[in-house]
């Protein structure tokens, strides 16, 4: 691997990759903003809805977490168009991995909520506001807040996993890369590449919420030493 | 003067286990009831029944003529017009004090921003708490200027009645009087107050009637000078006699 190698990629190949980059980017933000809104629906659900609904979110949870992520992918690139729903690849990416996510974050964000301690419901209630309210203005903000470690995590991994788009052709880095190395043989070179940029977005990424958690953090108050 | 409230024949089970074993009492409007008794003798839960966060098994609470335990009724509006003080203040951790207090006056009484700000200025000042302290969040005020501000809060959506839990219960004793007195700034105002407390000084001082509870019923009630200082029954005075030796300083 030389320097002059590399420069000679970047210079021929350059935009084909910040294409590649472009669309990982888009397809990780996407399915994550996915996964968020769920992830939220369905930890609030779970943790304060009617039996029957709390029924139905656990098995979309167990069905999620307990197939690989590639399986989901394939059904619904491959077999929804069997039922009439044909979707091209980058939305039925986007899709997939935003479910996928969905399951994991609302584990995350339940697990969260059920740190927050009963009085705060109780005062909550106490006011006069509905259990939705309560969810709302009283429970969600603070347990999001803890959350947020695990939410940063949750991205990072989705950046780096949403390459799996690549088996349905979407032309994310990973398809990118493959298809400069066969141009070019140059697969190490082009892979060092796409590595450094990974670790680029991981370091931003954790730079962003650390800024956040920062910035929201309630004044005062300590959480690991928070009764 | 009219009645607020009237509990009658309040039954609560734990499993099996009785926690209010028929309770009756009515309050009027502007009277101040302390209710004493030993711990697990269930005057928490006979509070938290009240106000409808622990639903009762058995037994009616008529709030200004309507019946609160009922099917159908609006539990949420129930609960808008009954203050709870908490033991352990139980404010919200994320909002400072004035937010704290004006978020039941923005989304369960439906008022704007100014006008809640005007009422919870109100209400902040007259527990003492001053404009300083408005922007601090709970984890950054004293336990005593915590329970004012959900003293403030409580009163802020003017409730018919106010409960208080043991509100002083976690305090260290200079901050005791300090809620205290708004205590009884309040029930000297006209305040209807029910309050769970061990502070026997306030009840003398401020409460038109003693209830004394133990394993779950109203064991003696009267005023203040006769349950506290000539109670009739054993058990009241076995825990008078206690409570004697723990404050007295003869």
């Amino acid at each position: 691997m030389s320097f002059d190698k590399l420069l000679d990629l970047v210079n021929s190949y350059g935009s084909l990759l910040l294409n590649g980059l472009l669309t990982s980017f888009y397809l990780t933000v996407s399915s994550y903003l996915i996964g968020f809104t769920l992830g939220v629906l369905i930890s609030i659900a779970r943790t304060y809805g009617p039996r029957l609904v709390k029924a139905l979110c656990q098995a979309f949870v167990e069905l999620t977490r307990g197939t690989p992520m590639l399986v989901q992918l394939f059904l619904i690139y491959y077999v929804l168009p069997r039922v009439g729903l044909t979707l091209d690849p980058l939305p039925a990416a986007i899709i997939a991995i935003g479910l996928n996510s969905a399951a994991y974050q609302s584990e995350y964000l339940r697990a969260s909520m059920s740190s927050i301690s009963y009085s705060q419901w109780e005062a909550a209630l106490s006011i006069g506001l509905t259990k939705l309210q309560a969810v709302r203005e009283v429970i969600l903000p603070q347990s999001i807040r803890i959350a947020i470690p695990t939410l940063a995590n949750e991205l990072i991994y989705l950046f780096k996993y949403s390459s799996i788009a690549y088996f349905i052709t979407v032309s994310e880095l990973i398809y990118i890369s493959k298809f400069i190395g066969s141009r070019t043989f140059l697969y190490v070179e082009v892979y060092s590449i796409i590595a450094v940029i990974y670790i680029a977005f991981s370091i931003a990424a954790t730079e962003v919420f650390k800024f956040i958690e920062r910035k929201i953090a309630i004044p005062g108050l300590r959480i690991s030493t928070r009764l | 003067m009219r009645i607020v409230l009237e509990v009658s024949n309040l039954w609560k089970f734990f499993g099996k286990n009785p926690v209010l074993r028929g309770v009756s009492f009515s309050i009027r409007e502007g009277e101040t009831k302390v209710i004493l008794g030993p711990s697990g003798a269930g005057k928490s839960t006979l509070l938290r029944c009240i106000n409808l966060l622990i639903k009762p098994d058995r037994g009616s609470i008529v709030l200004d003529g309507e019946e609160v335990t009922a099917p159908g009724v609006n539990v949420a509006k129930v609960r808008s017009k009954i203050g709870f003080v908490f033991q352990h203040f139980n404010l919200f951790n994320h909002l400072t004090a004035l937010e704290n207090v004006m978020l039941g006056l923005i989304k369960v009484k439906g008022m704007n921003k100014s006008d809640a700000f005007k009422v919870a200025r109100e209400s902040l000042l007259s527990v003492g708490i001053s404009e300083d302290l408005w922007s601090k969040y709970p984890a950054q005020l004293s336990g005593g200027q915590q329970q004012r501000v959900a003293i403030a809060r409580a009163i802020a959506m003017s409730p018919r009645l106010v409960l208080f839990d043991e509100p002083t219960s976690a305090l260290d004793p200079e901050l005791i009087w300090e809620v205290l007195g708004v205590m009884e700034k309040l029930s000297k105002e006209g305040m209807t107050m029910i309050v769970v407390t061990h502070e026997l000084g306030f009840a003398m001082k401020v409460a038109d009637e003693v209830i004394f509870m133990d394993s779950g019923a109203v064991v003696e009630s009267g005023p203040p000078e006769e349950v506290i200082l000539r109670p009739k029954n054993e058990r009241v005075r076995r825990f008078m006699e206690r409570m004697q030796y723990v404050y007295s300083l003869k």
